[in-house]
């Protein structure tokens, strides 16, 4: 295909692009395209454009000589590079593609969803190049590999898989870069979107891919052997395989010193049942079981309830929801008003309710403690799942008391049970039974005992600290 | 990764059978023995457990004769399948049926305690939902939830220490076996409450190689033997010989003493725990017998054979109306298990030793 034919077909192509950049110099027989928001203008004036201006035809070929440039041949290629944040050069029937990308995205901030007390602050923010960055900082090593694939067959994210080499169970990346493939969508906007498409059970409430925006937490991922997945445009990345325990981890646990660690660690497994079972127990108690309160606390709680119209299930639904509508709205608006709901739902709840006999003291203490305890968990999709469980558990508590309770975990067991992060169980390692990883799930031991990576990781190199002599 | 099939562990072996075992009898043991064997009943529990390695070990000869392989193998490649029909058919019944009444017992006790007034059938709806929906899954998910239904309920023995010092050695008297009815079909009954380890035979060709299968099976029966004898020590030393005879639920009853500064009577939690080793058992037999059903029934899918048995079973248990009417039924069956428990390692044991695999020679 010759030059002029090339040329136009492309320009077809970004016909009604306004924000696209066509230079021609038809004295040297060369026209440059490109997106001016994309690249590097800087280095696009250095290194192409200045030359230009001062060469003839006839110096062409060196002064091209000094760039680095791929040749394309196909104009899909050429289109798809051009989108990508490259100029494309044409000259003598040819096509320079040259990498200008410089995407232009926030600053590196701090982790406003994943805060620590000791530790790093900085989080990831979207262009795929800074998250990139963050992580080769952490890992120096050429065992760090990463793919690059695409997604979305009219967004052309870019998304990278991450892994290092010889501490990783190859299987996991071939299945990971398999299903990746395999997503045939048209957009994908966030990693939190992305892993949804390769999750093992789509319809599943619980998230089976860790996210986070922390890059110490990814570093730590990789070195533990799992696979790591970035996409361009999300502060988020992803690892696998994980398990349900993996997300009451917070990366502070091993900042500190392993007894607070561990005791903080405690301290969030006490939270997840305060969340999901707190509330249910109390509309059990109070509807079905009041022989379980003992009878001076029961003098309390009948006198606390004498004023509330409704059965104790209602209550605590209408009390959850506005708990609900609270955190929704808080996390919604900006946060200096955000200051203000959570001032006139404290009072709305806390006194204007009881006054008003809507509600009972002690369920607000109730709503107020599982709601405070949810908020321990360190994910917050995890928090969230967590959360919407619970109302599934005060209805049933309200149907049937302790069995309804016992009825809807013995539900979510049946389900954790089946449920898979690339293939592996999501009960590791309680369910299989991996005794030797509960120093670092239940509790977090001193290092020298965190001596072996994670079972699930199966990585073909298990040791990640040699012993002491 | 998703195209290699798990196997169970050694560990997924011992919990999931000390799960089948373990069942509802458990908070009538108690009573049971007192009743059967009189003073000092609980002694009588040994020889329950002894029977059962017997058993087991009868089990372990067809293990390793058989040379791993699944029990419906060794009989197919020695009789023909028109043959096996019947039996397979008989198994499927029996099984199925099992499951079925453990969870009606235990609706039926559940529903006396808490909810006299609400209909049986929803609580036994709802339980089937959840047994189907656990069967349908495969044995290794079965583990794995079994695993998880240990964690949930083993607490309650570290707790029962609590009653500790309502126990005295004083109500155990120094007579044995005195003032029992020594019935066969109380006998029987307290041999049901260790039911369970014969489905091992099922799980041949599901466990990974360096599993010890039939030690692990072992292992799960003396820890149910354990817990029995703990059990039952703990309530004929909290209530003596008389009272235990006429109380229905005696663990029951000994949990309701247990008291905390905000919480009392959690005894109303320990039969809602319950839901959870029943579960285990019921969908263990669920399971079985889909096993045996899917060598007739071949092209149906497994999830397809396990909703029909759970929904043939479920109109078939709303005949019986009582708790005594469960406990009859539950008897009979128990003693068709029986027969099926040593009879069947017996039959495939013949097999083994008189027929050769179809297709191999003589001196093969």
């Amino acid at each position: 295909m010759e030059q002029g034919q090339q040329l136009t077909h492309i320009l077809q192509q970004f016909d009604d692009c306004a924000d696209f950049k066509h230079i021609a110099y038809p004295e040297l027989n060369v026209d440059l395209l490109y997106f001016d928001h994309m690249i590097d203008a800087g280095k696009l004036s250095r290194e192409v454009l200045s030359p230009l201006l001062s060469v003839t035809e006839n110096e062409m070929a060196s002064a091209l000589a000094r760039l680095t440039f791929t040749i394309k041949s196909e104009n899909k290629e050429i289109v798809v590079a051009i989108l990508s944040g490259s100029a494309a050069l044409f000259h003598g029937g040819q096509a320079y593609i040259i990498d200008m990308y410089d995407p232009k995205g926030r600053a590196i901030s701090q982790s406003e969803t994943e805060t620590t007390i000791t530790g790093p602050h900085e989080a990831f923010s979207e262009p795929a190049n800074s998250t990139l960055s963050l992580i080769r900082r952490r890992i120096r090593s050429s065992h760090l590999k990463c793919i690059r694939l695409q997604v979305g067959e009219v967004s052309k994210t870019d998304v990278y898989v991450l892994y290092v080499a010889d501490i990783v169970n190859m299987d996991y990346v071939q299945e990971l870069i398999r299903r990746i493939r395999e997503i045939e969508i048209d957009a994908v906007h966030d990693t939190n979107m992305l892993v949804q498409l390769v999750d093992d059970k789509p319809a599943s409430i619980f998230p089976q891919f860790y996210t986070t925006e922390r890059p110490d937490a990814i570093a730590s991922k990789l070195a533990g052997g799992r696979v790591v997945g970035v996409m361009d445009g999300s502060p988020f990345a992803f690892s696998a395989p994980t398990s349900l325990f993996e997300f009451f981890i917070s990366s502070d646990d091993y900042y500190q010193r392993w007894s607070l660690g561990t005791a903080t660690r405690i301290l969030r497994f006490i939270a997840f049942i305060i969340t999901i079972l707190f509330t249910g127990i109390y509309v059990s108690v109070t509807t079905f079981h009041y022989e379980m309160i003992p009878q001076k606390l029961l003098l309390t709680l009948s006198e606390s309830r004498s004023r509330v119209p409704f059965p104790p299930v209602y209550e605590a639904l209408l009390m959850e929801t506005v708990i609900e509508l609270l955190r929704e709205a808080g996390a919604r608006l900006p946060t200096k008003i955000g200051q203000t709901i959570g001032i006139v739902g404290g009072i709305v709840i806390g006194q204007a309710a009881v006054q008003a006999g809507f509600t009972s003291n002690i369920l607000i203490i109730v709503v107020a403690s599982s709601a405070i305890a949810s908020f321990v968990m360190p994910s917050f999709i995890m928090s969230a799942s967590i959360r919407l469980i619970r109302f599934g558990l005060i209805v049933l508590a309200g149907i049937w008391g302790n069995l309804g309770i016992t009825v809807g975990i013995a539900f979510l067991v049946i389900h954790l049970s089946h449920l898979t992060s690339l293939g592996s169980s999501y009960l590791t390692p309680v369910a299989p039974h991996k005794p030797g990883d509960w120093m670092d799930i239940f509790i977090r031991a001193p290092f020298k005992l965190l001596g072996k990576r994670p079972s699930q990781a199966k990585s073909p190199n298990p040791v990640r600290m040699k012993p002491k002599e | 990764m998703p195209t290699v099939k798990e196997k169970l562990s050694s560990f997924h072996v011992l919990i999931l059978i000390y799960m089948t075992q373990t069942g509802v009898v458990i908070i009538s043991l108690g009573q049971m023995l007192a009743q059967t064997f009189g003073l000092n009943g609980w002694l009588a529990l040994p020889a329950y457990c002894i029977a059962v390695t017997v058993n087991l070990l009868l089990i372990g000869l067809i293990y390793r004769m058989g040379q791993g392989k699944s029990i419906f193998e060794i009989m197919e490649q020695r009789l023909p399948k028109a043959l096996l029909a019947p039996l397979y058919l008989a198994l499927t019944a029996v099984w199925s049926m099992l499951a079925c009444l453990v969870a009606i017992e235990y609706v039926f006790i559940f529903q006396m305690i808490a909810f006299p007034t609400t209909n049986p059938v929803w609580f036994k709806l709802v339980i089937d939902l959840l047994a189907m929906l656990l069967c349908v899954k495969g044995v290794y998910t079965m583990s794995k939830a079994s695993t998880v239904f240990f964690y949930l309920t083993v607490w309650m023995y570290p707790f029962s220490c609590l009653l500790f010092h309502e126990f005295s050695w004083k109500r155990m008297t120094p007579f044995f076996f005195h003032e029992g009815d020594f019935s066969p079909m109380g006998m029987t009954g307290i041999y049901t409450a260790f039911l369970g380890f014969e489905l091992v035979m099922l799980l041949f060709g599901y466990v990974e190689r360096s599993a010890k299968l039939m030690k692990m099976a072992i292992w799960a029966n003396l820890l149910v033997f354990a817990s029995y004898m703990y059990i039952c020590l703990l309530v004929f030393g909290f209530f003596g010989f008389g009272e235990l005879q006429h109380m229905q639920f005696p663990l029951i009853d000994m949990f309701a003493f247990v008291k905390f500064p905000f919480i009392e009577r959690i005894e109303n939690m320990l039969y809602g725990l319950l839901l959870f080793t029943m579960l285990s058992t019921m969908s263990m037999y669920y399971w079985s017998a889909s096993e045996a059903s899917g060598r007739l029934f071949t092209r149906v899918k497994p999830e397809y054979r396990g909703l029909a048995l759970v929904a043939g079973t479920f109109f078939v248990g709303l005949i019986p109306d009582t708790l005594a009417d469960v406990n009859v039924w539950l008897t009979w069956l128990g003693i068709a298990e029986i027969c099926i428990s040593f009879g069947l390692p017996l039959f495939l044991l013949a097999l083994l030793m008189i027929r050769k695999e179809k297709g191999k020679t003589a001196h093969a």
